[in-house]
C-alpha cells in the first residue's frame, strides 16, 4: 500500500537562514525591494551560486511550493532552480571556507529515498569525522523496494552528509561532501 | 479525479501534459535529463525530479529512474506522452504494479498493437482490410509463384527481420519474381542474419490516412475524424491535416465504423491512431496503429474542438466516453507544420542557442513549442522545436492562414525547416490536394531523399 506523503516544508532553523556568501541583510533589501516594486519573482545567479526569491502563489491548486524561500547549494555547480523537489533541510550548510575548500561531492546515480543506516534503529553507514575508503558502503536508496548500497567513490573524510535520512533524491543530488585524501 | 500526475517526456508534449494538467487543476511533476535542466517543462511543472544524464537510454527510457521519481513524489498516476516509454508495455505493467495509473492503453493492447504482425492479424479477424499479403513466410519458389497469383503485381518482397526500408524489392511482374525473390533471401540474410521474407501487394503512390480514436474503460469506442499524413520525408510526417480531401462523407463513416467496431471487439481504451495506406483505386489498407496520443493530434483538437489530452486524463480516471471528451463538433479545415531544428535543403540537424523566436498569432493560429529565445536545442533528443497549426473555414482560408503564419514565425540563431514548408505551401499540387507519400521526393532535388 502507498503511503502518502506531505508535501516538504522547508524547516527554517532560526529566523536568519545561514546560506554562504550572502548576508541576510541583503536578502532583506531584496525582499523589500521586491514589495516596493509589485515582483513576484527576483533570480539572482553570480559566481555559483543562484538565489530565486517568490511569492507564494495564491491559488488554491498549488501547495507549499518548493521555490517559496531562497535556497543556495553551495557545493554544486550548477544549483537547481526552485521548481526542484528536494530542499536541504539538513543543518545550514557550512559558511564560506568550506564551500572554498573544493569538497568532492558524493553524489546519487539513481532516483530514490536517502537512508543513512541499513535499517531503523542501527547506526548510519557514515558520519561528520569518519575516513572512508573508495568502494565503501556510504548510505542506502531505495527505489522502487528495492535496497541499493551506494558506494563512495573517493577516499577521504566525510565532512558531512547532505541529505537527511528519508528524504527523496533524484539523479546527481549531492549526498555526502568529502575531503579527498591528499595522494603521496 | 488524479491529484498528481508525472509526465514521463520532455519538449513540447511535455508542456502540452502539463497544460492540461493545470486546467483540471491537476499538480504536476516533471522528470528530466540533466540537459534538460532548464527546460520550459521544468519550469512550469510543480515538482520536477532529475532522473539521470543526458541520454535518453539513462534517463527519458530508464524505467526504473522514472518509477522512482513517481514514488517519491506520490503522484497517482503517469502520462508517457508520444515516443518514449509510450507504447512500452514493460513500463505499463511496472506502472501497474506500483500503483499508479498508465494513461494509455492495457499492457497487453500494447503488447497487441508493437507487434505489427500480430496487430495486422488482429485487426483482420475483426474486420479491416489489411494489405494482402502472404500468409507468413514465403519459403521456396512455388509458394512465392502461388501467393503472387493470388496477391497481383506490383508486389513488394519483404524481410520478416526487416525493417527501416532495407531488404525490400518491389516486383512488377511474373518473370522478375522468383529472380528478386532469391536475391531478396540473400541480401536478407546478410543485413539481418535470417533470409525469411514475406510478399506483400504494394502500392505505387499511397496516402496516408489515419484515424483517430478515443476509447473509456467501460467498452465505448469513437472516432474523431481522420488526417491526411501523405507529406513525409523517409518516413518522418512534415505536415497533417484534417480532413483529407480523399474521403467522401460515405467513405469516412464506413471507415469509422469499420474501425470503431474492430476496437471495441478488440477492447481498446484510451486514445490511439489507426494508420491506413489507400491505393489511387481508393482501397484503404490498415498498416498499423499508434496506441497513444501523436504529434499531430492538435490538427484533431482544432478540427473537432475536443481537447484530447484532458480527454485521456478523464478516461484514464474512470470517466465515461461521452463525459470524458465533452461536445464534439466537426467543424472547418486544420493543418499543422512540424518546424523542425535542421537546414531546410540538407536537413542536416541544427542545434545551438536560439537568438530570436517570435511566434506568429492573430486568428485561427496556434503553435506548441518548448522553445523560446536565449533556450539551447540539446542535441541528444529530436529536432522538433514547434509545431505550427492552423485552422479556418475551408482548406484554402487554413492554407492562406498557414502562409502568412510561416512567414511570420521568426526563429533565429539556429535553422529550421520553415522555408521548406513555405515552399510546400507555395506548390500547386499541394494546392490542388493531390498528394501521395512520394509528394516531397517529387518536390525536392535529388539530395533530399
Amino acid at each position: 500500500m502507498k503511503e502518502s506523503r506531505e508535501p516538504r516544508q522547508k524547516k527554517n532553523s532560526s529566523a536568519e537562514p545561514a546560506i554562504p556568501g550572502v548576508e541576510f541583510g541583503h536578502l532583506e533589501k531584496l525582499l523589500d525591494f521586491m514589495a516596493a516594486h509589485g515582483l513576484e519573482e527576483f533570480e539572482y545567479e553570480h559566481a555559483g551560486l543562484r538565489i530565486r526569491l517568490k511569492k507564494a502563489s495564491a491559488s488554491p491548486a498549488s501547495g507549499p511550493r518548493p521555490g517559496a524561500a531562497p535556497q543556495a547549494l553551495a557545493a554544486q555547480p550548477e544549483p537547481p532552480t526552485a521548481a526542484v523537489l528536494v530542499a536541504p533541510t539538513a543543518a545550514p550548510p557550512e559558511p564560506a571556507p568550506a564551500a572554498a575548500e573544493d569538497l568532492h561531492i558524493i553524489k546519487s546515480p539513481i532516483v530514490g529515498t536517502f537512508y543513512s543506516a541499513a535499517s531503523p534503529g542501527t547506526p548510519p553507514f557514515v558520519k561528520a569525522g569518519d575516513i572512508i575508503q573508495a568502494g565503501q558502503v556510504v548510505c542506502i536508496v531505495e527505489a522502487m523496494k528495492l535496497m541499493n548500497e551506494i558506494e563512495s567513490d573517493i577516499s577521504g573524510e566525510v565532512v558531512r552528509p547532505l541529505v537527511e535520512n528519508g528524504q527523496p533524491v533524484e539523479y546527481g543530488q549531492g549526498l555526502f561532501a568529502i575531503r579527498a585524501t591528499k595522494k603521496k | 479525479m488524479f491529484r498528481k500526475i508525472l509526465i514521463a517526456n520532455r519538449g513540447e508534449i511535455a508542456l502540452r501534459v502539463i497544460c492540461a494538467c493545470k486546467e483540471l487543476d491537476i499538480a504536476t511533476v516533471a522528470v528530466y535529463s540533466e540537459a534538460d535542466r532548464n527546460a520550459l517543462h521544468v519550469r512550469f511543472a510543480d515538482e520536477a525530479v532529475c532522473i539521470g544524464p543526458p541520454r535518453s537510454s539513462e534517463s527519458y527510457l530508464n524505467i526504473p529512474h522514472v518509477i522512482s521519481a513517481a514514488e517519491i513524489t506520490d503522484v497517482d498516476a503517469i502520462h508517457p506522452g508520444y515516443g518514449f516509454l509510450s507504447e512500452n508495455a514493460n513500463f505499463a505493467e511496472v506502472c501497474k504494479a506500483s500503483r499508479i495509473t498508465f494513461i494509455g492503453p492495457a499492457p497487453d493492447i500494447l503488447r497487441m498493437m508493437g507487434e505489427k504482425d500480430q496487430a495486422r492479424r488482429e485487426m483482420a479477424a475483426a474486420g479491416v482490410p489489411v494489405v494482402p499479403g502472404s500468409q507468413g513466410i514465403v519459403a521456396d519458389p512455388e509458394e512465392a509463384g502461388a501467393e503472387a497469383a493470388r496477391i497481383g503485381y506490383p508486389l513488394i518482397i519483404k524481410a520478416s527481420a526487416g525493417g527501416g526500408g532495407r531488404g525490400m524489392r518491389v516486383v512488377r511482374s511474373r518473370d522478375e519474381l522468383v529472380p528478386q525473390w532469391e536475391t531478396a533471401r540473400v541480401e536478407a540474410q546478410q543485413a539481418f542474419g535470417v533470409p525469411d521474407v514475406y510478399l506483400e501487394k504494394f502500392i505505387e503512390r499511397p496516402r496516408h490516412i489515419e484515424f483517430q480514436v478515443l476509447g473509456d474503460n467501460h467498452g465505448n469506442v469513437m472516432h474523431l475524424g481522420e488526417r491526411e499524413c501523405s507529406i513525409q520525408r523517409r518516413h518522418q510526417k512534415l505536415v497533417e491535416e484534417s480532413p483529407s480531401m480523399a474521403l467522401t462523407p460515405e467513405r469516412r463513416a464506413e471507415l469509422g465504423r469499420t474501425v470503431v467496431n474492430a476496437l471495441r471487439k478488440i477492447g481498446y481504451s484510451n486514445a490511439g491512431t489507426v494508420e491506413f495506406l489507400m491505393d489511387e483505386d481508393g482501397s484503404f489498407y490498415f498498416i498499423e496503429m499508434n496506441a497513444r496520443i501523436q504529434v499531430e493530434h492538435p490538427v484533431t483538437e482544432l478540427v473537432t474542438g475536443v481537447d484530447l489530452i484532458k480527454s485521456q486524463i478523464r478516461i484514464a480516471a474512470g470517466e465515461k466516453l461521452d463525459a470524458a471528451i465533452g461536445r464534439v463538433e466537426f467543424r472547418g479545415h486544420s493543418i499543422e507544420c512540424r518546424v523542425n531544428a535542421e537546414d531546410p535543403d540538407t536537413f542536416v540537424p541544427s542545434a545551438g542557442r536560439i537568438t530570436a523566436f517570435e511566434m506568429p498569432g492573430g486568428p485561427g493560429v496556434r503553435v506548441d513549442t518548448a522553445s523560446h529565445a536565449d533556450a539551447v536545442i540539446p542535441p541528444y533528443y529530436d529536432s522538433l522545436i514547434a509545431k505550427l497549426v492552423v485552422h479556418g473555414r475551408d482548406r484554402s482560408e487554413a492554407i492562406a492562414r498557414m502562409r502568412r503564419a510561416l512567414e511570420m514565425f521568426v526563429v533565429e540563431g539556429i535553422k529550421t525547416s520553415i522555408p521548406l514548408h513555405q515552399r510546400i505551401f507555395a506548390d500547386s499540387d499541394f494546392e490542388a490536394g493531390r498528394l501521395d507519400t512520394h509528394f516531397l521526393e517529387r518536390l525536392l532535388p535529388v539530395h533530399s531523399k
